[in-house]
């Protein structure tokens, strides 16, 4: 069964500058203010099956995190089809919605509720996030008092623990201290090997591609260089980005 | 219309607690804390009473209750006017990390406006106690009339949030805007008894904060019924205003994302 269908996508930027009224009241005629177009992706397509994990690799700007924001409904597609099934789908991203001035308590609720999980979901899921996020009775203080590390570990918990059918990482996060490094590192591997977990990874660590994922997708400049199983393409994108290197 | 629904049923919560946050984290750091909900209304209604009564030396009955009704329904409106046009920028880390349907961003704010428009609205309750004010059934007519003022408001807001994300200058535009319609809303002055006819029925009929204003009033401490023709077109029109207004937002919302940055 599938869970990710996208067909021909191809996904632009325009390269306009923002319109201004000043400005166009000034300028006595508009010099060709033609909307230069950038494809940032151009005509992907893939199929995903369920609980299955693909890595998705390729140079800087080659269009990666653009493919997952538009798998995540924060973008629109300019051209084709994204078929998610029905499935509930999340780009992991730490602290959406987080106000510094309440408590980490209250901002479980609302990064939660932003996600688009209710509240009974998060009441049940609120022992896990805190205990995971290892803040103790911090939990009860405002968020801006809280030190940069304690941050991230709550958001963290909370992205890790409120979980999806569907999950978008661009790199695998890891935060905070040693412990807890090797800690959400392992709860991150624990999620994307869940069976019915279908999961999509950006990451520039290839030995963490290969460790974790079934397939992996190479694009090139938006466009789709190959797809198929994790060693045959990460042995030719390995060569090809070191004969890069050598010219 | 139907994901409309649909959308509003499944981020109704996140509005609700997220306008509840910002009001919290509002007063959060300041020393009178939620004491300035109360205080502001309270000065600007003595500021303009001195104004008014001494300076200018116009007589209305029931002064202070005269304009805290015309202050408090204009703060509403100006709050969402100029709350909207940057809406979608100033909220950039959401709107670029998730996905969410835009006018919920704009409902959670106007449920922090509504809130100070409650406060406000109770004031006016106590100001009226103290002045005299005598309650009557008409007073009914307030419900259909804040109905009007949200869905005018919340009409042309969600027009101003979906420019604003591509208009880099609405906001000063906006300004501008705000300020004549300010004077002409008739929030310190009756429109009716200070300007001359016709013009002040034309201002009265074609300017909606006006009208929402001066019906206000009349309900209030006249105990009369607002004119209900020009009461029905409101409202059509504000109907029509946000029908546009969420129109655009979803058929555009996912390229906010891209512009903004």
């Amino acid at each position: 069964m599938n869970a990710v269908t996208v067909k021909k996508i191809t996904i632009s930027y325009r390269l306009l500058n923002k319109f201004s009224i000043k400005k166009n009241l000034l300028k006595k005629k508009k010099k060709s203010t033609k909307e230069e177009k950038f494809n940032a992706i151009k005509n992907v397509s893939f199929e995903l099956e369920k609980g299955k994990i693909l890595g998705v690799v390729g140079k800087n700007g080659s269009g990666k995190s653009t493919l997952l924001r538009a798998m995540a409904g924060i973008f629109s597609v300019d051209e084709g089809t994204i078929d998610l099934h029905g499935n509930t789908v999340s780009l992991l991203s730490i602290g959406v919605g987080f106000q510094k001035k309440l408590t980490g308590y209250e901002n479980i609720f609302l990064s939660g509720l932003l996600l688009g999980f209710n509240k009974k979901q998060i009441e049940e899921k609120l022992d896990e996030i805190i205990d995971f996020s290892e803040l103790g009775d911090f939990i009860n203080k405002p968020v801006s008092t809280y030190s940069s590390g304690m941050y991230s570990k709550l958001a963290f918990a909370i992205t890790a623990i409120l979980e999806t059918d569907i999950m978008l990482i661009d790199e695998v996060l890891s935060v905070g201290d040693i412990s807890f490094k090797q800690k959400s590192y392992d709860k991150m591997k624990e999620l994307i090997n869940d069976d019915d977990r279908t999961v999509i990874i950006v990451s520039h660590n290839l030995s963490t591609l290969k460790e974790l994922c079934d397939e992996i997708l190479w694009i090139h400049e938006g466009s789709m260089k190959m797809i198929g199983d994790t060693k045959t393409v990460l042995a030719e994108y390995e060569s090809f980005m070191k004969k890069g290197v050598a010219k | 219309m139907k994901s409309f629904i649909y959308n509003i049923k499944k981020y109704f919560n996140y509005s609700l607690y997220s306008a509840k946050a910002t009001l919290k984290s509002e007063v959060a750091g300041s020393h009178l804390n939620w004491v300035w909900w109360i205080l502001e209304p309270i000065c600007f209604m003595l500021i303009y009473t001195f104004l008014v009564q001494i300076v200018f030396s116009a007589r209305e009955p029931y002064f202070p209750v005269f304009v805290l009704i015309g202050l408090t329904i204009w703060d509403f409106f100006k709050r969402m006017a100029n709350g909207s046009v940057k809406l979608i920028s100033s909220n950039k880390n959401i709107v670029s990390k998730v996905y969410l349907p835009k006018y919920i961003l704009l409902i959670s704010k106007s449920l922090t406006y509504l809130f100070k428009f409650g406060v406000s609205a109770l004031l006016i309750v106590i100001v009226m106690i103290i002045f005299k004010v005598p309650f009557t059934i008409s007073l009914l007519f307030i419900i259909p009339l804040i109905i009007l003022l949200y869905l005018i408001s919340f009409g042309i807001s969600s027009i101003l949030m979906h420019f604003g994300v591509f208009v880099e200058d609405l906001s000063n535009v906006v300004n501008i805007v705000l300020r004549l319609l300010f004077y002409m809303s008739g929030i310190f002055y009756s429109i009716g008894s200070m300007v001359p006819t016709p013009y002040n029925e034309i201002l009265l009929n074609l300017n909606p904060i006006a009208f929402t204003i001066d019906s206000f009033r009349l309900v209030v401490i006249n105990g009369q019924l607002p004119n209900m023709e020009i009461l029905i077109i409101w409202f059509v029109i504000g109907f029509i205003l946000c029908l546009i207004g969420i129109k655009l937002i979803n058929k555009y919302e996912n390229s906010y994302a891209k512009v903004i940055s």
